[in-house]
């Protein structure tokens, strides 16, 4: 169901198109990913696991976790959740693994990769990477942006909410209106942008780094840089208990997704697991949206997210239950009921305290780990820190790793938020900047500032353990 | 056997070297490997095995090699995924059609059951197929291929059970002799050996500089790649074609994903980095072969060494008094690893052995001796 009111948001709807799934026809608005545009339509049952047949839906629906793949136009394994729908088009859940055509005729000619040449490409256009694109894109640098989304913003996108902090870190400003002012930013200053295009490999090879591309499942791009940011985010993590794989249990960003950048509903009644900050500000969209939370479950004692939050939900009624878990979620064929339970000190259920509650949606937000598959690949010395909550690139004070010329910044680089981020791509792009040959005193400062106010961020409690963190990866 | 015997190498020749010669009743041996076993080329591997060679010695190795890899999972008492399913060198040119012709002829000369066929009944074993530019293809249903980790495990934990030592992370760093003996340093710890075997694959030459002998074992790097889990049995025998790119491609028996490669090698080098020039080599000449390959991600992409020689045969044999060497087998050494380390363990332990060695002796190149070049994929 497509959402029609919204206190924040406005939805701009494309013009209906059709397109088939399993031979059936479908109505998506363009603009609509086809996961998107079949959860709209009422379809959350995408395929059949390999081995036991079970029912599977989207997760992430940022094409990390495969969850969503699907066989488009004879495509076999396509992330559906970021491939935007085409009259017409053909989707077909495959029945096992996808089987080789027999007479496909052969290739008249190989066709080679479109190549391209610039001074620095950012790989990952989020807070992170627009920051840095915007930066080195003023001291003189041919910038080139790719992203596998379809929009620019990362995760921004879908942030209705308010940031914190000081007013030049905008402060007070929506998250959504954040990713509009910097898309604009980027635009303004011409730089290159490829959407829907997917880095696949990073070979630095001296003083040219390589990076391969596939646009839209189907095009091969090349791009020669002299320096590579790899701003590429995170996934969120996973928790297993039974019935964890049942349609309608997804990731916290997933439900923000579906809701907040494509204006669909997630679904009538959502519990939500983790009342970090993701879990927290999704209670309060779901509202929002008019969506009912009967809870959020933290398994800790104490809530993690910002007290604010916190507060803001429980005066709408609902209950977040600290050392409380799910135990299990359970329907036929998507979620129906899920099932939660307080733990002991020893972090073991207490027997007779199982609640249970009819909700069609299980929302994990139980954190995120960096994805560095690129920077690990391109041989980047890697760490694995906790505090930044995942394998992680050694970096020094400029975010750049042990490969020279390769740049990390953001989520990519240890789990923070977006101001972080912003910080983070600000010092990567001027360094990058320095390091292409431009910039003068001015931008020395300009880098210093951005050192100090990302200090000065980080001076909170959660700051000081993402701290502790980074002094394990700096070089 | 009490002689201490210590091995380089915790890939499939020092393991399996290890193995027979426990079988054999050694007592005391001890395998050194300098990262985890199996971390070279032995994980690295393209999975074939195959007799269709073009010359006797390594037919009737592999022969026999053959008839233990059907019994090697009831042996190890440990799964392998061996299965049968043949190779099928694709023959685009007259001359390559001849040429096969006489490797089939003297094949089934040693009752390898090997035959040309036509493009349409290589289309029918390999329906995805392109035949567009195939003459014709040599079949040999029965060669073959295997799971490398699995085998590698197999041989790992039926030698320890028979109190093989195995030491991970343990590099050889030097060799030196001490009251006739020679002693293996490592980081962790000396190691006396009565027997010292080099079994170190693409490092073999230096090892062989430790002991000061000349080596005649250089490392290539080789790549391979896998694709993404696909439909099984589709293609089921190893397809090779030397026209394109000497691709050579077959489906993962596990999960379906074709796994192959192309002959584009670089060295000597130590450098295992992949590269960007392999994976688009690959996809070159895969869609070529198989067109349906076109829509397939590759998920994997890897290098390796072949531990190469100048005859592509392997050096087998005592180089020295009490050191050995079972190495450069040149892209082909996992499909001989059970005749090779069975046929070196009996040279140890009793002095000698049927299988021809002497086709292999590590001192034929200082003869000026070079063997015909053995057939090589990738
Ligand atoms: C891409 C590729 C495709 C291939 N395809 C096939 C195929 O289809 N069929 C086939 O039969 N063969 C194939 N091969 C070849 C086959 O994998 C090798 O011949 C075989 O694995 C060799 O085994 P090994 O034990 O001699 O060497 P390795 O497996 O390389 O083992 C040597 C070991 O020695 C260790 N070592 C080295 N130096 C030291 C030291 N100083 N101290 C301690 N340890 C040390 C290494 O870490 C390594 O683990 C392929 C190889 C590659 C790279
Ligand atoms: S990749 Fe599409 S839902 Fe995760």
């Amino acid at each position: 169901m497509r959402i029609e009111r919204h206190p924040i948001l406005t939805f701009r709807r494309g013009r209906r198109v059709k397109f088939f799934f399993n031979g059936r026809e479908v109505e998506a608005r363009e603009g609509e990913t086809i996961a998107m545009a079949l959860y709209a339509a009422g379809i959350r049952d995408l395929s059949k696991s390999q081995k036991f047949h079970r029912p599977r839906g989207l997760f992430c629906a940022i094409g990390k976790c495969s969850s969503c793949l699907l066989t488009v136009d004879g495509i076999p394994n396509v992330r559906t959740c970021i491939i935007p729908v085409k009259e017409g088009m053909r989707v077909e859940a495959s029945e096992g693994n996808p089987r080789l055509a027999d007479n496909v005729p052969p290739p008249k000619k190989f066709m080679e990769p479109e190549t391209h040449r610039t001074d620095l490409l950012v790989i990952g256009g989020g807070p992170a990477g627009l920051q840095a694109a915007i930066h080195a894109a003023d001291m003189g640098a041919r910038v080139t942006v790719l992203d596998e989304a379809p929009m620019l913003g990362g995760q921004l996108v879908k942030q209705t909410h308010k940031f914190f902090g000081k007013r030049q870190l905008h402060a007070g400003v929506r998250g959504i209106k954040i990713a509009e002012m910097l898309i604009e930013e980027v635009r303004r200053r011409g730089i290159e942008i490829f959407s829907r295009t997917s880095a696949v490999g990073l070979f630095p090879s001296g003083e040219e780094k390589v990076v391969d591309a596939v646009e839209a499942e189907r095009y091969l791009h090349r791009f020669t840089a002299r320096a590579v940011l790899v701003a590429t985010g995170a996934m969120e993590r996973y928790l297993p208990f039974p019935g964890a794989d049942l349609p309608g249990v997804y990731g916290a960003g997933a439900v923000q997704t579906l809701m907040n950048t494509y204006g669909i509903l997630p679904g009538e009644r959502v519990l939500i697991v983790g009342a970090g900050n993701v879990g927290l500000i999704l209670a309060y969209q779901l509202m929002q949206a008019g969506v009912k939370v009967p809870a959020v479950v933290e398994a800790l004692p104490r809530v993690g997210g910002y007290f604010v939050h916190a507060a803001k939900i429980r005066r709408q009624g609902v209950p977040i239950l600290t050392r409380h878990t799910i135990v299990r979620a359970a329907g036929s064929g998507r979620v129906e009921q899920a099932t939660v339970a307080e733990l002991d000190e020893r972090w073991s259920v207490i027997e007779g305290t199982e609640k249970t509650y009819d909700v069609d949606v299980v929302a994990l937000s139980v954190g995120l780990r960096p994805s560095v598959e690129l920077l690990q690949q391109a041989g980047c010395s890697m760490r694995f820190v906790r505090e930044l909550a995942g394998l992680v690139p050694l970096r020094d004070r400029n975010m750049q790793t042990t490969v020279e010329g390769i740049y990390v910044a953001g989520d990519a680089s240890g789990i923070e938020e977006a101001t972080t981020a912003m910080l983070e791509g600000t010092i990567a792009g001027i360094s990058a900047g320095f390091y292409l040959g431009h910039g003068d005193e001015k931008w020395q400062e300009r880098l210093e500032r951005a050192r100090a106010e990302l200090e000065e961020f980080r001076d909170g409690p959660i700051g000081r353990e993402v701290k502790k963190g980074i002094e394990r990866v700096l070089i | 056997m009490k002689e201490r015997v210590v091995i380089v190498g915790g890939g499939i020749m020092g393991l399996a070297t290890a193995y027979h010669l426990a079988r054999l009743g050694a007592e005391n041996v001890t395998v050194l490997e300098r990262r985890f076993a199996g971390y070279g080329a032995t994980f690295r591997t393209g999975t074939g095995i195959r007799e269709s060679f073009g010359d006797e010695t390594n037919i009737w190795m592999m022969r026999e090699s053959i008839k233990m890899w059907k019994a090697l999972e009831e042996e190890l008492g440990h799964p392998t995924e061996y299965r049968q399913t043949g190779y099928m060198f694709l023959l685009h040119t007259e001359e390559e059609m001849e040429s096969f012709r006489r490797n089939v002829s003297l094949q089934n000369s040693l009752s390898v059951p090997s035959r040309i066929i036509s493009p349409e009944e290589a289309k029918e074993i390999v329906p995805p197929l392109n035949i567009e530019d195939v003459l014709g293809a040599a079949y040999n249903p029965e060669d073959g291929k295997a799971n490398p980790f699995l085998v590698l495990q197999g041989y790992k934990k039926a030698s320890l059970k028979m109190g093989v030592k195995i030491h991970e992370y343990s590099p050889v760093e030097g060799i030196v002799e001490r009251g006739g003996k020679r002693v293996v340093k490592t980081p962790r710890g000396e190691f006396e050996a009565d027997i010292l075997i080099n079994a170190a694959g693409g490092w073999s030459k230096l090892i062989d500089r430790m002991v000061a002998v000349p080596s005649h074992v250089e490392p290539y790097k080789h790549q391979a790649i896998k694709t993404e889990a696909l439909e099984r049995g589709q293609i089921n025998p190893m397809v090779v074609s030397f026209k394109h790119g000497g691709a050579y491609l077959t489906q993962d028996i596990a999960d379906g994903g074709v796994i192959g490669g192309v002959a584009l090698a670089e060295g000597p080098t130590f450098d295992m980095n992949p590269t960007l020039e392999y994976a688009i080599e690959v996809s070159r000449h895969f869609t070529w072969l198989i067109p349906a390959l076109k829509y397939v991600h590759i998920v994997r992409q890897w290098a390796g060494f072949y531990a190469t020689t100048p005859d592509k045969n392997p050096v087998i044999g005592e180089v020295a008094p009490g050191y050995y060497i079972i190495s450069g087998f040149s892209g082909h050494g996992f499909m001989m690893s059970p005749m090779a380390t069975k046929s070196l363990a009996e040279l140890i332990v009793e002095g000698g052995t049927s299988a021809p060695l002497d086709f292999y002796d590590p001192h034929r190149f200082e003869r000026g001796e070079f063997r015909e070049a053995a057939i090589q994929m990738g």
